[in-house]
């Protein structure tokens, strides 16, 4: 079970992404927090570790995974419980923007299908996937080729996600607008 | 969109990728169906009304001339962000703006689409 939720900077996408998790969580499994972020500088540390903090108060067991790339390596490490990918801009991100490549539309694909593969193997592995991710549309599109391979990657993958996905979710102002799947499971 | 006008099938269909390619005009259009995606980019580089008001125009009319004739516009939604300060953006945004109202008066269907899902407004 995929569930698809997205929002805009602020939206409150990741504390519905949070409830949504908890929601789903059996008493006893554990829940799995796959970060892709990127941690560059101090204020993001410190935001990391103030999420770290509000979730160990929760009566979830949380297990946190910072992966930013190579998501697919985490596999053996679940079964059967729910795993929160936050977030997929930043995963997509990290694999065009690392190495070299990403002015060919032909290898920005490759990497968007296999990160479409991997989704798909952590929904059969786990017992539901919530995946986080962004609205970055409505500023237009960057004349710049990374940016404009990666808004394309992205929108791809929305589509193709949305299409798995039990359940899709737009938050706005920390409200669910659900557009597939009826009310949050 | 390619689903519900069954571009994949044998249709055919010309492509115009506003992102990489210059609009073109109906002549010698041998294909029944033309669809024009990333509108607003096409309107970035010329950002002038009453080119894109006859633009649409010629359009209409080559399509009213056969009945299975068909034009499609897809273009993202550049309308809702803050208003920019620089003067050209601004104008960018007013044109698309414009130009989206005229296609939604003038078009059959029209469609809002998020993630591949489709909200028809008309």
């Amino acid at each position: 079970m995929i569930v698809f939720i997205s929002g805009g900077v602020r939206s409150g996408k990741s504390k519905m992404a949070e409830r949504c998790v908890a929601a789903l969580a059996s008493c006893r499994g554990i829940v799995h927090y796959i970060a892709t972020a990127k941690v560059t500088d101090e204020e993001m540390k410190e935001r990391v570790a103030r999420h770290q903090r509000e979730r160990s108060m929760q009566p979830i067991r949380w297990v946190t995974w910072e992966q930013p790339l190579h998501v697919h390596e985490l596999l053996p490490h679940f079964q059967n419980d729910v795993v929160l990918l936050d977030c997929l801009t930043n995963w997509l991100a990290n694999e065009l923007f690392h190495e070299e490549g990403w002015e060919k539309e032909e290898r920005c694909r490759q990497k968007a299908k296999r990160i479409l593969t991997t989704i798909a193997q952590l929904e059969s592995s786990s017992n539901a996937l919530v995946i986080v991710s962004n609205e970055l549309f409505s500023g237009g599109v960057p004349q710049d080729i990374g940016t404009y391979h990666f808004m394309k990657m992205l929108g791809w993958l929305h589509q193709h996600i949305v299409h798995l996905a039990s359940h899709a979710i737009l938050v706005q102002h920390g409200i669910p607008i659900v557009k597939k799947g009826g009310s949050l499971p | 969109m390619r689903g519900y006008y069954e571009l994949d099938k044998a249709t055919s269909h010309r492509w115009c990728n506003g992102y990489e390619q210059d609009a073109f005009f109906p002549d010698e259009m041998k294909e029944r169906i033309v669809v024009f995606e990333g509108l607003e980019a096409l309107i970035r580089r010329l950002p002038d009304r009453v080119y894109w008001e006859s633009f649409f125009q010629t359009w209409h009319e080559w399509e009213q001339e056969k009945d299975e004739r068909c034009v499609i516009w897809i273009g993202c939604d550049i309308t809702q962000g803050i208003v920019p300060i620089a003067k050209e953006e601004r104008h960018w945004r007013d044109v698309t703006g414009w130009c989206y109202q005229q296609l939604s008066r003038r078009c059959d269907r029209v469609d809002r689409l998020w993630c591949g899902l489709a909200e028809r407004m008309k």
